[in-house]
């Protein structure tokens, strides 16, 4: 029952010689907070009911759950903590902000206190603390990055490999992008524009929406901005969905038929309901590590919540990526510093150590195909088994691309 | 201590303390059982100090426990009810027998884990609980006494940490080994539902599906016993991953 002491003490012994990076999150839905409660409960207790697991969650003080091991094509190693700060999945509401950024917090503490030298801030916890740094407690050694640099990275890798799949112009292609004005919106802005016929901006504050767009006008981009969303949608053949939403809660209406929709949120953005038949939906700003990654206990597939193995959000990748570069600095922080340079260094430093672009996937596991398995060499691994819509897979195929959506590294030279 | 994120009860104040009598009772009832089951530890406790100091220390908690009982039966009157207590209730008498294991086995460390990590965590963290609902003196009287309790751990902490020092790994073990035997315990007296039957400190039927109606609930009570023993063993420097594993294994 429990851990045995002796791995007690391995443990301290790991924590107190070198945690080179910590990973702070929070859990996007109830069902994957019970799964995290499972594993700790261990298969020898009976899984929590859903009314425990809602009483139980939102008094857990922010905590490490488990460590973490990645590896780099390169042979060099990284050890590290996944931090919880065990944010309610229905607490994401601005009327929770301030017992929010307690948890942030107190999770950033935990990193410190474990002598953590780079810490990633994933999901909302980089939203409350961006720009309140000084927020933060006495650092030491400790640096802190939003990692919504490598985010940004991997949602323009994602929309530029899926316009290649789907033999899209971009140059011809009109984008939106739902969240422009939050730090990965208007990172994705700023990389994207210059390869678009045409810009279109949608965010709630429209004194920041002018000042985005003046700043890429500047550089001869047609752009428009508006509050209201559906003005827009039947418009985009490109969206970017990187609004900081409680919920999966947005529905973009009128699409174009057959628009390529990032979903890049955390939680998602897209409502389950959004009817989109057309559309080809998914998951952005994940990456996946090449050179292996362990969890101790074993939360391969909980804390990881997609269908192959070793994806992860860019945010969260930052941190690693710098860990395995010796680079403990804080490569993202702030609102709106992010720029194509700074992407491309990060993305430079990720792939140096084998972190890519993470296969295509939406929330049917529309990509999840047994050639995507194979391309990654990892068939045995994938979690989860989940039905192909041929139609898609046939249009991908026939693009002559042989991944969908693996980065081959050599492409990447070019 | 209150806890840093309190997230549930947002302290609507009870006026009327004639409906809800009955109910301040029995949470009476357990706080008083509670005081003097930590009277008696602190006494047995003070049988096998060596250090005269420390006997006089261990004497004076029990002196301590014992006037907060007292207290706790002075506020039952002033609402008008008599408040019962029972040592001997099933829980609380697993719970006193696992202290006197220790003081079997002279094991001066172990009683301080049993009597001020564990069953205080419970008290300081149940008590301002109650303290901020709890109407007039009745309220400030739970809290004031949760604030006391707290300095006995602050106390302990101070001992606890240089024991675990000489050997981290023979005192975490302990720990565990307690976690297993007066948790699991403290669990099910706060689980949201008696299911073993009557806890025979209540009055009358168990209290617990009343608790709503002095914005109180059992769900409440747990959480916040469990974030403050959680905190406490973070103090003392346990893996704070080691801990959450053992604290999501009690039963519920």
């Amino acid at each position: 029952m429990g851990d045995s002491v002796t791995s007690v003490a391995r443990r301290e012994r790991t924590t107190d010689v070198d945690v080179d990076f910590a990973l702070i999150g929070h859990q996007e839905s109830w069902r994957a907070a019970a799964d995290v409660l499972a594993v700790l409960r261990g298969p020898q207790h009976t899984p929590l009911p859903d009314d425990e697991i809602k009483d139980i969650l939102p008094w857990i003080p922010p905590r490490a759950v488990c460590h973490v091991e990645i590896g780099s094509i390169g042979g060099t190693k990284a050890r590290g903590l996944y931090i919880d700060s065990f944010i309610p999945p229905d607490r994401l509401e601005a009327a929770y902000v301030h017992e929010n950024i307690a948890r942030v917090r107190g999770a950033a503490a935990y990193a410190i206190k474990a002598g953590a030298k780079i810490v990633s801030l994933g999901g909302f916890s980089s939203i409350l603390i961006e720009g309140n740094f000084d927020q933060l407690p006495e650092r030491h050694d400790t640096v802190f990055t939003t990692g919504n640099t490598l985010t940004v990275g991997f949602i323009v890798q994602g929309i530029k490999k899926m316009c290649a799949l789907e033999d899209r112009n971009l140059r011809r292609s009109t984008l939106l992008i739902v969240g422009a004005t939050g730090d990965v919106g208007s990172g994705c802005a700023r990389c994207l524009a210059p390869f678009v016929g045409r810009v279109l901006l949608s965010a709630r504050n429209v004194e920041r929406l002018r000042r985005l767009a003046a700043e890429l006008e500047a550089h001869g981009v047609q752009v428009e901005i508006a509050i209201d969303l559906q003005r827009f949608s039947a418009e985009a053949d490109l969206v970017i969905c990187a609004a900081s939403l409680a919920s999966p809660s947005l529905l973009l209406g009128r699409i174009t038929p057959h628009a390529i929709v990032c979903d890049a949120g955390y939680p998602k953005n897209l409502s389950p309901g959004a009817e989109m038949p057309d559309a080809k939906v998914f998951f952005g700003g994940l990456g996946q590590i090449t050179g292996g990654m362990t969890f101790v206990p074993d939360f391969c597939g909980i804390l990881n919540r997609h269908p192959f193995p070793d994806v992860v959000h860019g945010c969260l990748l930052e941190g690693m990526a710098l860990a395995l570069e010796a680079r403990f600095e804080p490569f993202s922080q702030g609102r709106g510093f992010i720029t194509p340079e700074r992407v491309e260094e990060i993305e430079a430093i990720a792939a140096r150590h084998g972190i890519y672009l993470a296969p295509f996937y939406n929330a049917d596991d529309q990509w999840k195909t047994d050639l995507n398995a194979r391309r990654n060499g990892r068939e045995d691994e994938c979690m989860g088994e989940g039905p192909s819509r041929t139609g898609f897979v046939d249009g991908w195929e026939d693009s002559g691309v042989a991944s969908a959506g693996t980065v081959d590294p050599g492409e990447r030279d070019r | 201590m209150e806890p840093v994120i309190g997230v549930s009860s947002q302290g609507i104040e009870c006026t009327s303390l004639s409906c809800s009598a009955p109910i301040w009772q029995d949470i009476l009832a357990q706080a008083v059982t509670g005081e003097l089951l930590a009277a008696m530890n602190y006494t047995s406790l003070s049988e096998i100090c060596d250090d005269p100091a420390e006997v006089a220390d261990a004497l004076e908690h029990a002196a301590g426990e014992r006037g907060h009982a007292a207290t706790f039966a002075a506020e039952g009157r002033k609402i008008g009810v008599e408040v019962a207590n029972n040592v001997d209730a099933k829980h609380w008498k697993r719970l006193r027998e696992a202290f006197l294991r220790c003081i079997t086995e002279r094991d001066f460390i172990g009683c301080l884990i049993v009597q001020e990590i564990m069953l205080e965590s419970f008290a300081v963290a149940s008590y301002a609980r109650v303290g901020k609902v709890a109407p007039g003196g009745l309220g400030e009287t739970f809290a004031r006494i949760a604030a006391e309790e707290e300095e006995h751990v602050d106390h302990a902490l101070a001992i606890l940490r240089a024991e675990r020092a000489l050997d981290v790994q023979r005192f975490d073990d302990k720990v565990h080994r307690l976690h297993l035997e007066v948790m699991t315990t403290l669990a099910k007296m706060l689980a949201k539902e008696c299911k073993d039957g009557h806890c025979e400190v209540c009055h009358g039927n168990c209290v617990k599906p009343s608790l709503f109606e002095v914005s109180l609930s059992a769900a409440e009570l747990r959480g916040a016993s469990l974030q403050q023993y959680l905190k406490t063993l973070d103090m003392l420097g346990l893996p704070g991953e080691v801990t959450l594993g053992w604290v999501t294994q009690l039963p519920v």
